[in-house]
């Protein structure tokens, strides 16, 4: 992490992941631009983890009920549920975690309840600087080192659904700001722990989420660079919403010449009886997606050329709604990355 | 399909640039609000008004073609159109200035910027952009002299922070937990011993188990030099909170068709509803248009099942085939924009409701922004 911080053991930058290692650490990190669809990929990405046996724990932690809507559950709270064989799911608010940190650690109830009166919940969670992210993340530390009575982890993932890029370096740095503040005491060995999880690769990796558009690329690429600076081990990128590449290079270069009257008369001999305008309208689209194809791959090169980290995407989905089977058709394709 | 939705349907916001004062953009992040704002600040702006836009966190080639080049918190003329003023909003700056009005003379205002708790929380304080968002639009609306002030809001995991911020400031301001804070003695480092009652020195206590003795010096340090400030920020807090509620303010929610972020343009405009805010209308940026009239009668089955018999075609066949399998896709797709859209409309009147087609190329320019101005004000 940032100044001062001691780098746990097995820690220090250990070059990109392999997009087949995606699912090997203890915690991952999923973050992206607003509207890339990062939660629904920490929601594929839990799915594929648990569908390949791990024990797989998905967290959120804006209360934004996202996941109990796309797994069609009742709504999360703070106490894990198994809604799905081996994949549990929970929600992490930052007032329950402090009352949780203050009963484990100074077990006196009449303190604990006094701290967390209200007021002083609010100052704690919501006006001092980082507590709250702090909070958040010692949840998560907490779902990763639980062991069960014979010694094994709880869980052998727990898949973060973290803060949007614009706001992760401080998620991230919150345990490094409560560290320069606080300087005894137990909450500061509680922020070093924090930092010694974020920062062993093994332990933790932070996954980006994009899509192959000018904005979310460039916004990447910044966030990257900011989160190296962080020493977070940053996994494989995972590109969402990429369109069909066309294979087909002859039909490819035949519908650019093609006029709507040609158009017109190939399909009435598939049963397809259009209007001049209608065709007309058919190859307008089609010319907009190919415009849309080449601006996916100039981004592509874009970012292959300027972050330099194994990329993994996953396909835009056609559908009339986005479900839990639309879930399982990107779980299926991070499956498959995995295996090799 | 809802009446009010079909009236809603058909509205802009042509009177909105024509006639509003504030026009603030809001809704969750990513879909297009730095744009959406942009380009109505253009329309104001083409339509002889004295137009700026406040942006907080404009994307790079964005900023570049409004001319933003730093981050400097000063009003900056756009290039090439007449009337029109972008600046993107400095936290810290701001914050800073808002220190400087309040405070009762300079050297308390230089005690408050350099305590390393001020340093830390001018940044990350929860509604602290929100907060300072607001300031600097009720500046430009008291000393600007503008007609027109579009504002981007930030980027907030939730769009209903911005609402809560002043309320929240001023809520925490006048909080119990802060009164601990305030009572004589507490910045001497004698805990406890002379705060206000024994709750308050019960928690003093146990606060400084878990932080240590310094650090609860610095904060009351730092909260008792705000004070003779708290009436100030409250007194701005209501101030900004009464002149959206003016009819010559007007909300705008951006969305995409995406379920998630549609879900949150209702929470929204229930909100602004509830508070009596002058809602302008609903932008959803990103829309697949449903196909035109001649096209309507190939549903996607259809679409497909013939696209399956020109695939062992030639070249030119297979070209048709694909362009079919492309509608049935974008069919479904429009169908599914549609439908959340009407679930996320159900009962609610935005008043006007603009769809934005997705774009064959991505927005950052001036062009690209007049673009988008005519699907919103035509």
């Amino acid at each position: 992490m940032a100044t001062g911080a001691v780098p746990a053991e097995g820690g220090g930058y250990t070059g990109p992941v392999e997009t087949s290692a995606l699912l090997d650490p203890r915690l991952l990190i999923v973050t992206g631009k607003g509207g890339v669809g990062k939660s629904t990929v920490a929601a594929a990405v839990a799915l594929a983890s648990a569908r390949q046996g791990a024990r797989t724990c998905l967290v959120e932690v804006e209360g934004r009920h996202i996941f109990s809507r796309l797994f069609d559950t009742q709504a999360w709270d703070f106490t894990e549920r198994e809604f799905r064989s081996g994949l549990w799911g929970m929600s992490i608010d930052p007032e329950a975690s402090l009352r949780e940190y203050l009963d484990m650690f100074y077990g006196a109830r009449r303190l604990s309840r006094l701290v967390a009166s209200s007021s002083a919940v609010e100052f704690a969670t919501t006006a001092a600087p980082g507590i709250k992210d702090v909070l958040l993340i010692g949840k998560a530390k907490e779902l990763e080192r639980r062991r069960n009575p014979d010694g094994r982890f709880c869980y052998d993932l727990v898949v973060l659904d973290a803060p949007p890029t614009g706001r992760i370096v401080n998620f991230l740095r919150a345990p490094d700001v409560t560290t320069e503040l606080v300087n005894v005491g137990p909450i500061r060995q509680q922020a070093q722990s924090l930092i010694d999880m974020l920062s062993d690769h093994r332990r933790t990796n932070l996954l980006l989420v994009t899509m192959l558009e000018e904005m979310p690329v460039a916004e990447t690429l910044d966030s990257a660079a900011a989160l190296r600076g962080l020493g977070v081990a940053i996994g494989p990128v995972l590109v969402n919403r990429v369109l069909a590449e066309r294979t087909d290079k002859a039909a490819s270069k035949a519908m650019a010449e093609l006029s709507a009257a040609d158009l017109q008369a190939l399909l009435v001999t598939a049963g397809v009886e259009l209007d001049a305008e209608a065709a007309t309208a058919l190859l307008d689209a089609g010319a907009a997606s190919t415009k849309r194809l080449q601006l996916q791959r100039r981004q592509r090169n874009q970012l292959g050329k300027q972050l330099q980290v194994p990329t993994l995407e996953l396909p835009y989905v056609y559908s009339e709604r986005f479900s839990a089977d639309e879930l399982g058709i990107l779980a299926s394709v991070i499956e498959r990355a995995v295996e090799g | 399909m809802s009446r009010a939705l079909d009236a809603a349907r058909q509205h802009d916001l042509s009177t909105v640039v024509d006639t509003r004062h504030v026009i603030v953009c809001t809704g969750p992040g990513g879909v297009g609000k730095t744009t959406t704002a942009a380009s109505l600040a253009l329309g104001a702006a083409a339509r002889g008004r004295r137009t700026i836009v406040l942006t907080i966190d404009p994307a790079r080639r964005l900023a570049q073609s409004l001319g933003l080049g730093k981050l400097d918190n000063q009003p900056r003329p756009v290039k090439g159109v007449d009337g029109l003023d972008a600046m993107m909003l400095d936290m810290k700056r701001t914050f800073d200035e808002v220190i400087d009005r309040h405070a009762s003379d300079p050297a308390r205002a230089q005690r408050i910027k350099t305590n390393r708790f001020y340093r830390q929380m001018s940044g990350s304080l929860a509604g602290t952009q929100e907060y300072m968002a607001m300031e600097k639009l009720y500046d430009l609306h008291s000393t600007g002299g503008y007609d027109c002030i579009v504002i981007d809001t930030p980027p907030t995991r939730n769009a209903l922070d911005f609402l809560d911020a002043p309320r929240r400031l001023t809520d925490f301001l006048e909080g119990r937990f802060l009164k601990m804070f305030l009572a004589p003695g507490m910045a001497a480092g004698k805990l406890a011993t002379r705060a206000a009652g024994f709750g308050a020195g019960l928690f003093m206590r146990a606060a400084s188990r878990l932080t240590g003795q310094a650090v609860l010096g610095d904060l009351a340090e730092f909260f008792q030099s705000f004070e003779g400030m708290y009436d100030g920020f409250k007194n701005r807090a209501q101030a900004v909170y009464h002149l959206l509620q003016q009819p010559t303010s007007a909300f705008v929610v951006v969305a995409t068709g995406e379920v998630p972020a549609l879900r949150e343009a209702r929470f929204f405009l229930q909100r602004l509803e509830s508070d009596g805010m002058p809602t302008a209308g609903l932008v959803v940026n990103r829309v697949t248009p449903p196909p035109p009239a001649g096209l309507a009668p190939v549903t996607p089955q259809a679409a497909r099942a013939a696209a399956a018999t020109l695939e062992q075609d030639g070249p030119e066949s297979r070209a048709a085939a694909a362009l079919l399998r492309l509608h049935a896709g974008r069919v479904e797709v429009a169908q599914r924009e549609r439908h959340a859209i009407a679930a996320a409309l159900h009962g609610i009147d935005p008043r006007a409701l603009v769809q934005v087609p997705l774009m064959a190329t991505d927005v950052y320019d001036l062009p690209g922004l007049t673009a988008i101005g005519q699907h919103l004000y035509s």
